[in-house]
């Protein structure tokens, strides 16, 4: 046990015994999972009581104090629903479409680091951002087979304007990345924050964060970019034929991807664990978790904002958007960004 | 430790049985596929070769496969729309036997 | 030990997924088998010491290829409940022939491979830094061609998507 502390405190993370190694990422990787699971409810509560206040509504109040039991409540009524499965639909991809989305957006978490101390990340691969675009781009798969294996015509619209919009998104989401990467020289998210210690990139990479911000949240299909699901047109999109817990997972796997992003925006343009200050009488080890949670909160809260505030795109506009902006202005970030290199070399990664 | 000649090998079976769909295959959408695994199992065995020889010139070239796959597909696949709009159907024999007008 | 512990399986998974994808009726259960098996191969990558080309190969080919396959079989609205002529997966005669062209190749690709230089073990090279480096720095010119075809691919993708979905303009002549 002894021995366990001293390795994974001093050794750097590639040196661990695979013994080690394991049982640190189980830990870990278990405690985040579950909290994340458990956010996620409470997620849903707090999305409704911040909407409900910035539209002078109460909001939910009748289970608990404030409605704090509300979760709960949900969660019951979903799991004693019938679980319908329709006869037409394709059996074994109708049930593997919502978990894909769960699985994609929790695995993801796997390569965030959440503090100084090299236990606080669960595996930090050198190619952690590209394992995080990886897993983003598998999540288009249940959003289209759901719309696919649903055999029904509003889903398979809903499933074929998500792949669209996706794609689009994609493009811009990695090159906006893509800058921040050169600027620290590293493709894992432990060097990018570690590269953030003295300025933050949102500072460097102020156009670079505002197009990863909204292709952000084209990624995860929320308002005002929540065309796949757009209640008066398509009924609900690709989720139309899901009912019960099915239909949670679908519903759940959208909050813990807002968590998620909000975790990678945090990582990777503001500091991630970084902190402005030191918090006093707070050991290190818990004050970067302190300040990384801050921030992922501060962006929970602006997901929400920004769905109380602006009214969904028309799907051309959604489109035009993406290609005709996002995507020529994230290759111009790209291109300043290495002018900016060459000219003060001492931002760059590799001196 | 593999021995280098185990990746060559899964590279060679991959690409038969690529071959094997090109041929055999009547639907055009099965035949692009079935090109997918043959680029697919050259761009292995590459990845395969540099890891025998100790140099990064084999991933390289898998990086450049990359691209010829991306454009093979988005050409390959907008032809396909457009043989199924003109032919309502993906049958290549049906496509090949049919008279130009 | 970990390295054979990845390849093997992956490689044995690869392989029977490829073949469920010759010889699948339904397209999208067909491009699904294509996505395992290029997961199985990213693996075998990570095996032979690439992590950078194994999240490569799932970000570009399952993430992007196989999405584009996917939605043009939604499109296209193959696979539902039908059964045609063209889609029934391969038998008896149509395999003779592929299947001895196959088979010789494959023989003499492993009789090669056995006869030939490629003994001993395999090098991890799993530095992403230095495949850029040596990418920019010694293949520009290659890095170049890419993005040459990749141009020429969006641009012919965008003329056949217009004679596509305009059909009254004068690209409906182009087949």
């Amino acid at each position: 046990m002894k021995d366990f502390w001293h390795v994974i405190n001093t050794l750097p993370q590639e040196q661990w015994p695979p013994l080690y190694s394991a049982i640190q990422s189980l830990i870990l990787g278990g405690v985040i999972v579950g909290a994340l699971l458990s956010a996620a409810g409470y997620l849903v509560l707090l999305e409704r009581k911040v909407l409900a206040w910035m539209q002078h509504r109460v909001g939910p109040n009748r289970c608990g104090p404030f409605g704090l039991l509300q979760p709960l409540a949900d969660v019951l009524k979903l799991l004693t629903k019938e679980d319908s499965l329709p006869p037409f639909v394709d059996k074994w991809l109708f049930i593997a479409a919502p978990a894909i989305i769960m699985l994609t957006a929790i695995l993801s978490l796997a390569v965030v680091p959440f503090g100084q101390p090299q236990w606080l990340v669960v595996k930090d691969l050198n190619v952690g951002i590209l394992f995080f675009l990886a897993l983003s781009s598998l999540g288009v798969y249940s959003i289209v087979l759901a719309g696919w294996s649903s055999n029904s015509k509003y889903a398979a619209l809903g499933g074929l304007r998500a792949t669209a919009q996706m794609i689009s998104y994609e493009l811009s989401m990695s090159m906006s990345l893509l800058a921040a990467v050169m600027l620290a020289g590293s493709l894992s998210l432990n060097k990018i924050v570690e590269a953030q210690s003295s300025l933050w990139f949102v500072i460097l990479q102020p156009l670079g964060f505002v197009i990863f911000v909204i292709s952000v949240i084209a990624e995860s299909r929320r308002a005002p970019f929540d065309l796949p699901e757009a209640e008066n047109e398509i009924v609900a999109g690709f989720h139309t034929e899901y009912s019960s817990m099915k239909f949670a997972l679908f519903f759940l796997g959208e909050y813990v991807a807002v968590v998620l992003l909000s975790f990678v925006i945090s990582t990777i343009y503001l500091g991630g664990y970084h902190g402005l200050f030191d918090i006093p009488y707070i050991p290190a080890a818990i004050e970067g978790p302190i300040w990384l949670l801050a921030k992922v909160g501060f962006f929970i809260f602006f997901f929400i904002w920004i769905r109380a505030t602006y009214p969904r795109f028309r799907y051309d506009h959604l489109m035009e958007l993406g290609w005709k902006y996002m995507i020529p202005l994230s290759v111009l970030n790209l291109i300043a960004t290495a002018v900016l290199i060459i000219l003060f070399p001492t931002l760059g990664g590799h001196k | 430790m593999i021995p280098a000649y185990h990746a060559l090998i899964l590279s060679g079976i991959l690409f038969c049985i690529g071959i094997v769909g090109v041929i055999a295959r009547r639907n055009l959408l099965f035949v692009l596929m079935s090109i997918e695994i043959m680029m697919n199992a050259a761009g292995l065995a590459f990845v395969a070769g540099s890891a025998i020889h100790g140099s990064y010139d084999g991933q390289i070239f898998f990086i450049f496969i990359l691209p010829v796959a991306a454009a093979e597909v988005a050409i390959g696949l907008a032809l396909a729309l457009l043989l199924y709009q003109k032919y309502k159907t993906l049958d290549l024999w049906v496509i090949a036997r049919s008279k130009e007008e | 030990m970990m390295q054979i512990l990845m390849f093997y399986p992956s490689a044995v998974i690869a392989v029977i997924t490829t073949l469920m994808v010759i010889f699948s009726k339904n397209p999208v259960y067909a491009v699904l088998y294509l996505i395992m098996s290029l997961f199985a191969v990213s693996m075998v990558f990570w095996s032979l010491g690439s992590p950078f080309l194994a999240m490569v190969e799932i970000i570009i080919y399952a993430g992007a290829i196989m999405v584009l396959f996917l939605f043009v079989v939604m499109m296209l609205n193959l696979g539902q409940r039908r059964v045609d002529e063209d889609l029934r997966p391969p038998s008896g005669k149509a395999l003779i022939l592929p299947g001895i062209f196959a088979t010789i190749l494959l023989v003499q690709t492993i009789a090669c491979l056995m006869a030939g230089h490629p003994q001993g073990g395999t090098q991890l090279l799993n530095d992403p830094v230095a495949l850029g480096h040596a990418m920019y720095e010694k293949h520009y010119l290659g890095v170049k061609l890419a993005a040459i075809i990749l141009l020429i691919g969006s641009i012919g993708g965008m003329h056949l998507g217009r004679a596509a979905s305009f059909p009254d303009t004068k690209e409906k002549d182009l087949l």
